[in-house]
């Protein structure tokens, strides 16, 4: 089963898609593993950089309680 | 033969040109920002415009836009006020992408940092094609919060004929002799 990235053929992970991003987090905010969110590892580096943005720039939350 | 080394000469010499132009120096940039909500609507196209300044005066083109949109921040930010610090939990979050030298994109920097209507800023290289994902996200149920689920009609079909007394106690008759 191909992840959602390769599915929909996204090349490049924007911080803008907090949607997106929202896929590879936990409900506490963390990211998960690579096993679980099946991405490839360049996949998983672009994803990574782009939550640390989201994240920076307070689209997303550092810790969720 | 001297013809063609001229050639060469000619062409490593332009590719050596254009390693050094300053052309070739340029690289895409995004820099994504918060307005702090206590700017007035109006005056937040005069904070943008200011923004477009400095990378316009550093040699700057711009290449895509989102508005600032008001928006709520995942957890409280801080920022100085004169002196003292005052949270905000709001802010206008807009974003420009644009071509410009190294030194450029540090001029913006330092002028973001300078600005007192910036909440924060961030800076960082990207390529010139569209990054947003343009597929919608799935989800699991779409319920919108004014929609008020009311229960199905619970329909109860009228099924009794009307039995005369003499035909049930035939009926109970014939059962209770079986």
């Amino acid at each position: 089963m191909a992840n959602i990235l390769t599915q929909n053929d996204i090349q490049h992970v924007d911080y803008k898609d907090v949607d997106l991003l929202k896929q590879f987090i936990n409900p506490h905010g963390r990211m998960v593993s690579r096993k679980r969110g099946g991405l490839t590892a360049k996949q998983q580096r672009a994803v990574e950089a782009a939550v640390k943005r989201a994240r920076f720039m307070g689209l997303l939350p550092y810790v969720q309680k | 033969m001297l013809e063609c080394a001229l050639h060469m000469t000619d062409d490593v010499s332009v590719i050596q040109k254009d390693d050094n132009s300053p052309e070739s120096l340029l690289r895409i940039y995004e820099v994504g920002y918060h307005i702090i909500p206590t700017v007035k609507e109006e005056d937040i196209e005069g904070v943008v415009a200011s923004i477009r300044t400095v990378i316009e005066k550093a040699g700057g083109s711009f290449i895509a836009e989102g508005a600032p949109v008001l928006m709520k921040l995942s957890y409280a930010m801080t920022a100085r006020e004169g002196d003292k610090n005052v949270q905000y939990d709001r802010g206008y979050f807009g974003w420009i992408k644009f071509e410009s030298s190294v030194e450029a994109s540090e001029t913006l920097n330092e002028a973001l940092k300078a600005d007192r209507t910036i909440l924060r800023h961030i800076i960082f290289r990207t390529v010139r094609e569209e990054t947003r994902a343009r597929m919608k996200i799935p989800t699991l149920r779409e319920v919108r919060r004014t929609d008020v689920i009311k229960p199905a009609p619970h329909h109860v079909e009228d099924t009794s004929i009307a039995v005369s007394e003499v035909d049930l106690d035939k009926a109970i008759e014939t059962l209770t002799t079986d």
